[in-house]
């Protein structure tokens, strides 16, 4: 569960506010996406949530820990992908994950388990032990994706994850989100794809302006105004002020 | 826009942004941030004046000596013909970080730009860091000079000439070995491996060189020979710039003024570096590019784990700080950069002193070498005390003073996310990263223990005293260095040079060391004073330096609990 009261953000001492007493809550089980306008206070919400930034005001909890109070147990639940895949480019592929495998604790079993089974489906088996600095773009992608799910967090936070995918892999990372959040995880995405955020998430935010314009199922978001029915609609009539 | 136009606003935007003077800007009249850099480097100034008083003394003193021989313009060859070497040393570095691992290079490419305006924006970032570097060893003797020898206006602006024009035959040289290394070592896999060995044999060479200079007096000069080389003006002086003709041309330039003399050799100089200057335009058509183009690109074999060799290398589990660690030791060490200003420098320092030290005995002939080695024999039996402090001293700063500790958080640049949302407290990683630049500072220790025996012919007793003393201070150090990183950390650079090379933090941190060292003579001194036994003096510095190390690694581990929330990646 992710849970976000009052929180507020803002930079340059002040004068440009990024969001601005946003309250939200995603439950268990739940695959929230996350849209808005470039500028509009997504990457700014997302990075509070796994506490790279520290909220101005608000508080905001992670399974019930208190992301600035207790930083360490929400981290332990947490594992977050960010826009961009900027990893350890002189360690291989196969030496980040043991390292993401060490700092949160995962079993060798389960470890060996999970690798297998991500690098299979993201065809990096056999590139693996190469460094990454020889991945390309997409390859990072999954690298960090891999790494995100090998402590079968809690909680995964993801900023634009279908960037630079394949279009294999992107399916593929659809039905894993769905299967991660049918355990009863939490799942916190951000994205520009309409039709991805449509059809995937049970519910969908649109920041605007550092403010939560709007939130909720599709078919609430849909009755909010009559006369548009598509997600792109909806999403160009809120963000047009 | 007209090529030259062109040139320009390339050479301007690898400035700016090199330099990062409209972040600076920014951080200072906008976001007001960086304002408490200003007072530390005033400070930091006032604290440099006496070492640079007495550098001038010095100065003043050889002038005064060499003056009545006539050989007083040999002052200006030797601070010309070192600025020039250390030119030489440095350019290595800068030449293979600017030219081939900035990584704005994948965007400059791509642009319609000929492969010489791309060079020349590069180089021209490392001639400013050159001017920035010599400064502080050709300004003292050019100035002092012109004072003592009252040149008029002549000699002024000459020596702004020179100045302007001194990096440019020392930075060719270096640019045309280094291009033509790189149009080599593209065509191989391992490129990494390459440049690094590649780069400890430019520098080897460079020290060769350094070296060959050196050694400029042949056989032990007999008293006619002295009395006619004296007699001669500027015997000295063409004696020292021998094997490099063009430190004889500056100096003349320089000292004639605006003489028939100083104005020839001006032109020689400047014409010699304008040839240079062509000839790295000429070069960087034709080889620049292909030592670059795929440069950052590796490839790696495609091959698949058996599920027994999986099962080997997925590790089973280490803890947090030794999982830090060991990211820091591989990133480190893989990284040419890194691991060519860390970990080859504290073993490349000490070896320099051996090398300075056998061409000291070397100089003259035979029979010297032994007079140094007896020498050497006598001081160190007759006060121990002295001979452990200086050793200590030496072995400190060939542990600590290079940039591995000082750049430590810096180093981690764009992926310095992780470090925040991985579930391991700042204080362990801070823990983890205080081993691995206490490791290399201990390599230092080692290294330079190994050259104090050979050189300096300590005992056993003495050397480990010394190593002892070295061991502690290097805790101080080391945490100071990575204290001063964590309060500013350089995270927003694409150039790794910039992490550990150019990083204020690094020079800041070799400030507050030569600080602390000072503290640390004056507080030896004092003890000496009060005639407390040897072996007292010792004990007293050791738990004094000791109890020092543990409180700054406890104030290093509650910043880090501190600092590391506050540091929006």
């Amino acid at each position: 569960m992710i849970e976000l009261t009052n929180v507020s953000k803002s930079y340059n001492r002040g004068k440009v506010k990024a969001v601005d007493d946003l309250t939200l809550t995603v439950k268990p089980g739940e695959i929230f996406g996350f849209l808005g306008p470039n500028g509009a206070g997504k990457t700014t919400t997302i990075k509070m949530i796994v506490g790279l930034l520290r909220p101005d005001a608000g508080r905001v909890a992670v399974e019930g820990f208190d992301v600035a109070k207790d930083p360490l147990k929400a981290k332990q639940v947490t594992t977050y992908v960010p826009d961009y895949p900027a990893v350890y480019e002189r360690l291989t592929g196969l030496e980040y994950l043991n390292f993401i495998g060490d700092v949160y604790g995962v079993p060798k079993a389960e470890r060996l388990d999970r690798i297998g089974k991500w690098l299979e489906i993201f065809e990096l088996a056999s590139v693996v032990t190469n460094p990454i600095q020889s991945y390309s773009h997409g390859m990072k992608q999954k690298i960090v994706l891999t790494a995100a799910l090998l402590p079968a967090p809690r909680v995964m936070v993801l900023d634009e994850p279908l960037v630079g995918l394949d279009p294999r892999a992107a399916h593929q990372i659809k039905e894993l989100f769905r299967e991660h959040c049918d355990q009863g995880k939490t799942l916190f995405f951000s994205t520009h794809i309409m039709e991805v955020a449509e059809k995937l998430c049970d519910r969908i935010g649109i920041i605007h302006k550092g403010q939560l314009v709007a939130c909720g199922t599709m078919d609430e978001l849909k009755a909010l105004d009559r006369t548009e029915q598509s997600l792109e609609g909806i999403f160009l009539e809120l963000t047009d002020k | 826009m007209s090529r030259l136009g062109r040139l320009a606003t390339v050479i301007r935007a690898g400035l700016r942004s090199n330099f990062g003077l409209a972040t600076l800007k920014h951080r200072l009249f906008k976001e007001k941030k960086d304002r408490w850099l200003v007072p530390v480097f005033g400070l930091a100034a006032l604290g440099v004046l006496p070492t640079l008083y007495g550098i001038v003394l010095l100065i003043k003193g050889a002038y005064l000596l060499l003056q009545p021989m006539g050989q007083e313009r040999a002052l200006l060859t030797l601070g010309i013909l070192a600025g020039q070497l250390l030119i030489l040393l440095f350019g290595i570095y800068y030449v293979i970080s600017a030219f081939y691992f900035s990584r704005d290079l994948e965007m400059l490419i791509p642009l319609p730009l000929r492969p010489y305006e791309v060079m020349l924006s590069k180089f021209a970032v490392i001639v400013i860091n050159e001017y920035l570097t010599v400064a502080a060893v050709v300004l003292p003797v050019v100035i002092t000079f012109g004072v003592l020898a009252r040149g008029g206006v002549g000699y002024w602006v000459n020596v702004v000439l020179v100045y302007l024009a001194l990096p440019v035959i020392p930075l060719a040289a270096v640019s045309v070995l280094v291009v033509a290394m790189m149009r080599f070592i593209n065509v191989s896999r391992k490129k990494d491996i390459l440049i690094l060995v590649g780069s400890i044999l430019l520098i080897v060479l460079a020290l060769a060189l350094q070296i060959g200079l050196g050694r400029t007096a042949g056989p032990q000069p007999n008293a006619q020979a002295v009395t006619a080389f004296f007699t001669s003006p500027d015997s000295l002086l063409n004696r020292i710039g021998a094997k490099f003709p063009p430190s004889i041309w500056a100096t003349k330039a320089v000292a004639g003024g605006f003489s028939g003399e100083g104005l020839a050799n001006l032109a020689l100089f400047l014409g010699i570096s304008l040839a240079f200057f062509a000839g790295i335009v000429l070069l960087a058509e034709k080889l620049f590019y292909r030592g670059l183009v795929g440069l950052g690109e590796t490839t790696g074999k495609k091959r698949r784990l058996t599920r027994d060799e999986m099962s080997r290398r997925v590790s089973s589990g280490r803890r947090a700080v030794a999982a830090v660690f060991a990211r820091e030791w591989k990133i480190m060490n893989r990284t040419p950069i890194f691991l060519l200003n860390g970990v080859l420098v504290v073993v490349i320092v000490p070896v320099i002193f051996v090398l300075m030290a056998t061409m000291g005995s070397g100089r003259g002939g035979g029979g010297r070498g032994g007079d140094t080695e007896a020498i050497m024999k006598i001081m160190t039996s007759a006060n121990p005390l002295y001979v452990i402090l200086a050793a200590a001293l030496f072995m400190t700063i060939c542990g600590s003073l290079n940039g591995t500790s000082s750049s430590t958080f810096s180093r981690e640049g764009a992926q310095f996310w992780i470090s925040r949302v991985i579930p391991v407290a700042p204080r362990e990683q801070a823990a983890a990263k205080f081993l691995h630049s206490y490791l290399v500072a201990m390599l230092g220790v080692v290294t330079a223990s190994v050259v104090a025996a050979i050189v300096l012919h300590l005992k056993a007793v003495h050397l480990a005293a010394a190593a002892g003393l070295a061991l502690v201070a290097g805790v101080l150090l080391t945490v100071v260095g990575m204290i001063i990183d964590l309060a500013r950390p350089l995270l927003d650079w694409t150039n790794p040079q910039k992490a550990i090379k150019q990083n204020l933090n690094v020079l800041l941190a070799m400030l507050a060391d030569i600080g602390i060292l000072t503290a640390v003579f004056f507080g030896v001194k004092a003890l000496i004073k009060a005639k407390l036994a040897p072996n007292v003096v010792l004990g007293v510095v050791f738990v004094a330096l000791a109890a020092l190390a543990a409180l700054s690694y406890g104030i290093l581990l509650r910043f880090a609990d501190k600092r590391y929330p506050e540091i929006e990646a």
